[in-house]
């Protein structure tokens, strides 16, 4: 039955939200669909998750010719990079259709198709296939914020849509070039990224098809400094569309890095690792310090999602096992902690239809059950011992010292910015003095707190019991660290041997 | 038997022609039952392109007429596309002219004829034949374009384009003309036999191809002849404009292949100006568009912009061994495309085509929101957004430029596809980000509608079971 797993899982909702669009359905319907969906494709993914054998190859192995004159498949598996991500995109969903219910079945429907795409991009093995998803997920983000978002909606959607697509249209340009490169080689077509690990590329259009790469990831992570669409699209957004974007899409981003562009360019990845590591600290730095200063709790927030998308990038350019395992940790880690703050706010403002950060206080008097959910993902989200985010950037500032001592001790230090802007919001907005605008703040219904409990056990959970979740990742890891320091090194002693000043200056 | 079979949907569509040139004399028969007919027509010739092209082989005839025409997969596939835009603007024009009643029983029959001189534009491999294909073509066309007569606008655009297309058509004779001084033949297996001999292109070739190339290039409104488009797709009726903008920009790029990929001398020897004229109709195209507040001038300055993608294609093309599948394909992707849009604004411009403007579509999605769905489809295909047949046709035209060591050509169609993005978002941003002000009445027959949705079925069918022929 697991044979097609993944096509269900991509499929199911990808047709239950066309069937939403299309079909005159009442809310109420339409909110019970998504749900039932969304739980249908936990289950799987739970399936898949406790199935997943950790051998460090591709599971779940699915593979059909789809333009055969071009080498193009329908190819999808699932290894230790993409798991934590598939688990991500597939844990989360029921929260959103359970928490919010003010929506039209038009948004139940774009969020439905989101999912899919998101699967289908963390789920495809042909670099074509994983391009199709990856700008399908655009679309109903794009309607989600045009159609439900705030009152800048207008210049937040263009602004996103535009800046991602151009991140895209570089991809498309340079993943061509990736496959062209391979039939130039081996004389015949293929996409599939197995294949395309033993390109050997180099000269002057590797750099800059790497660099177009670089771009459309790093637009979507977001990475410093292509961040600047981030602050208004996620506040602007519904609070759900922010929450797939910070807790899914983004970590996408950081997957597609790992997945497609390390075993492709390995040479130029590891020429470029100082400066994307540096570009990554830059950018933990810069919304930190940009997060205090914010008036606006999802703004802050989103700065805050920025600052530690920050840190899993870093991960990914340390080019260890540590760092590398660590990423992939905490991106499950920052979905569940970041990602839920956002849904948080979200009952906020719901509630009190104010996100002022200034004109809140004393919210733990009156919901102390909202109150400690909220500071127990709040935590994990500035990495205390015992809570997920502590496991994940613990491992990756180990992965960083070892990379450079100097970027480990940036890096290190700035996590403090972030227990600073975290604590003093929480301060003043569950805290001191209780205002009027807070008094009829209700606590968390029942159903409310049963929809979060699951996330809160699995923050405490991933917290305490990590080597669960790290021995699934771990060996892939170890193999993809392996291949790149391989192909790297044999390929830095040739051009130090040819030309003894190229690589100093390069670095 | 077989070169009578190749020609044989060329005979279908004339023969419906001159069918409803004789039923225009009866009063009894309206303008809807010529749109059946010619509907009928185009169908029953579309199905036995299909039958006949769909063989294993891939030149289907090659001697007919003394081998002034050829009939090879490239002609099939560009025919097919030509009748499925005959096809879907005589269902559109059912409606349009419900609305706008200045049609009458000759406008199908002149469509048709125009069709007649497209496919035999597609099949000619010589140059007087291919003459008189585009003026068929031409003439049928002016006539179309300026049908309104009581149009203060039509008639500007019929005599534009009256004006430059008879220049166009000049330029060919004299190309024609010098390229018969320098190679004693006008057919191109004669042409391409004289280049190979010498092994580089002749003063007197060189200058003749040259006429024949600006022809060409006024004919698919490339960069610098791209001018006229916009005043021309304006003034012409929403289905002309639609046939015009896929149909004659299939049969002239079929010979513009045709005519380039005649040998690697011919090819070899024009790439450099392609390359620029590509380069600049692209971005000229594109700054055009963004500046257009009218949705059919967009629409045609976009269309400049997908003949610059085109041209990358003809730049990359192999010479050695040219199937012409890329091309093809791409002319398919747009065709469906640009077709919806335009069957979509048949039935709900309304009467006189009264919203023309980005700004008369504000909150489309809120009334009707199946047909801002299905132009959404069209504008994304148009713009290049997977899973549309757009996406797959860009895909291809990119991927044969890179195959082709076209690198930069590459790279800046995708540049100019991310400035594209701007106009084609920007009328989704107004059918679904703004509440209606406008209650977007449906006048006319249901089947432009009927139409429209079946063309969003082709973007997806194409897209997904990509035929590559």
């Amino acid at each position: 039955m697991f044979e097609y797993a993944l096509s269900v899982m991509i499929f199911l909702p990808i047709l239950a939200g066309l069937l939403l669009l299309l079909c005159p359905v009442s809310k109420g319907a339409a909110r019970a669909i998504g749900f039932i969906i969304s739980v249908v494709i936990l289950f799987i993914g739970i399936e898949i998750f406790l199935g997943f054998s950790g051998k460090s190859g591709m599971e779940y192995v699915e593979h059909h010719s789809w333009i055969p004159s071009l080498g193009v498949n329908y190819a999808l598996g699932i290894d230790g990079i993409s798991l934590l991500v598939l688990v991500a995109a597939t844990f989360l969903f029921p929260m959103v259709f359970s928490v919010f219910k003010t929506k039209t079945k038009g948004f139940y429907g774009n969020l439905l198709l989101a999912q899919g795409a998101m699967i289908g991009a963390i789920a495809a093995t042909d670099l074509i296939l994983f391009y199709v998803f990856w700008e399908i997920m655009l679309l109903p983000i794009f309607f989600m914020i045009g159609i439900y978002g705030g009152e800048k909606r207008l210049p937040a959607t263009l602004k996103l849509t535009i800046y991602t697509i151009a991140g895209s249209l570089l991809m498309l340009a340079a993943l061509i070039y990736v496959g062209t490169s391979y039939h130039e080689q081996f004389g015949k077509w293929s996409f599939n990224i197995a294949d395309l690990s033993a390109l050997s590329l180099g000269g002057g259009f590797a750099v800059l098809a790497f660099l177009m790469f670089m771009v459309a990831f790093a637009i979507k992570i977001p990475l410093f400094p292509f961040h600047t669409w981030l602050p208004d699209g996620y506040t602007e957004a519904p609070t759900s569309a922010t929450f797939v974007l910070s807790a899914i899409m983004a970590k996408i981003g950081v997957y597609g890095v790992i997945r497609f562009v390390i075993p492709v360019f390995e040479i130029e990845f590891t020429r470029f690792a100082v400066l994307f590591s540096l570009l990554g600290v830059a950018g933990m730095m810069y919304c930190g310090l940009a997060a205090i200063a914010q008036k606006d709790m999802k703004r802050m927030l989103a700065f805050s999602s920025a600052s530690h998308m920050g840190i899993i990038a870093l991960g990914v350019f340390c080019l260890n096992v540590q760092a590398l395992a660590g990423s992939l940790f905490q991106i499950i880690a920052h979905a569940t902690s970041t990602g839920v703050l956002f849904l948080f706010v979200g009952l906020m403002e719901e509630r009190l239809e104010n996100r002022d950060i200034d004109s809140l206080g004393g919210i733990a008097y009156r919901a102390p059950v909202f109150a400690t959910f909220f500071a127990i993902a709040m935590l994990a989200s500035v990495g205390l011992p015992g809570t997920s985010g502590f496991i994940g950037e613990f491992l990756i500032i180990l992965g960083a010292i070892k990379f450079s001592s100097f970027i480990g001790f940036l890096a290190g230090t700035t996590l403090v910015i972030g227990v600073c802007y975290m604590l003093w919001m929480f301060q003043r907005v569950f805290f001191e003095k209780s205002k009027e605008s807070t008094d009829s703040f209700a606590d968390l219904t029942t159903g409310e707190i049963l929809t979060f409990v699951p996330v809160i056990l699995l923050i405490i959970g991933m917290g305490i019991f990590p080597q669960s979740f790290l021995e699934k990742i771990e060996p892939t890891a170890q193999q993809h660290i392996a291949q790149i320091s391989a192909v790297s090194q044999s390929q830095v002693a040739d051009t130090t041997v040819q030309n003894p000043g190229h690589n100093n200056h390069k670095n | 038997m077989h070169d009578f079979l190749s020609l044989l949907p060329l005979i279908i569509i004339t023969a419906g022609a001159v069918l409803l040139m004789l039923l225009s004399t009866f009063e009894k028969t309206n303008v809807e039952t010529a749109s059946y007919i010619s509907m009928g027509f185009y169908g029953v010739a579309f199905f036995v392109q299909l039958v006949i092209g769909c063989g294993p082989e891939v030149t289907i005839f090659d001697q007919t007429f003394n081998g002034m025409l050829v009939a090879n997969n490239f002609s099939m596939a560009a025919g097919l596309v030509i009748l499925g835009c005959g096809f879907f603007t005589s269902v559109s024009g059912h409606s349009y002219f419900k609305v706008n009643q200045f049609c009458t029983l000759e406008f199908y029959s002149i469509m048709m004829f125009a069709s007649c001189g497209m496919i035999l534009l597609t099949l000619a491999h010589e140059l007087i034949s291919a003459f008189i294909a585009i003026e068929i073509m031409s003439l049928a066309i002016y006539i179309l374009v300026g049908y309104d007569r009581q149009n203060v606008k039509a008639s500007e655009a019929i005599l534009k384009y009256l004006m430059l297309g008879a220049f166009a058509g000049a330029f060919f004779t004299m190309g024609t003309a010098l390229i018969f001084g320098a190679a004693g033949s006008t057919k191109f297996m004669a042409i391409a036999a004289a280049l190979n001999m010498t092994g580089e292109i002749s003063p007197l070739l060189l200058g003749g191809s040259f006429f024949i190339l600006v022809a060409l290039l006024f004919k698919v409104a490339a960069f610098p002849f791209h001018a006229w488009v916009i005043d021309v797709y304006d003034g012409a009726a929403a289905p002309v404009t639609g046939f015009m903008a896929t149909a004659l920009k299939t049969a002239a790029f079929a010979l513009f292949a045709n005519f380039l990929a005649m040998n690697n001398v011919m090819h070899s020897g024009w790439v450099t100006f392609l390359f620029y004229l590509a380069i600049l109709t692209m971005f000229g195209g594109n700054l055009v568009a963004i500046g257009q507040d009218n949705i059919k001038r967009m629409l045609a300055a976009s269309g400049i912009v997908h003949s610059g993608y085109l041209l990358i294609a003809l730049v990359a093309l192999n010479a050695e061994q040219f199937s012409g599948s890329v091309i093809a394909y791409y002319l398919a992707a747009y065709a469906v495309g640009t077709l919806g849009i335009f069957a979509a604004l048949s039935y709900l411009s309304g009467e006189g085509e009264r919203r023309a403007d980005f700004a008369d579509f504000k909150g489309l999605a809120k009334v009707h929101p199946y047909s801002a769905a299905a132009i959404t489809v069209f504008l994304l295909s148009m713009a290049g957004i997977p899973p549309t047949a757009g996406f797959m046709g860009k895909f291809y035209i990119i991927t044969s430029a890179f195959n082709e060591g076209q690198v930069t050509l590459a790279v800046l169609g995708v540049v100019s596809s991310i400035l594209s993005m701007w106009y084609y978002l920007r009328l989704i941003i107004n059918m679904y980000f703004h509440e209606a002000t406008d209650t977007f009445e449906i006048q006319g027959t249901p089947l432009a509608t009927a139409g429209t949705f079946a063309l969003v079925f082709c973007v997806f069918a194409i897209a997904l079971y990509p035929v590559v022929i």
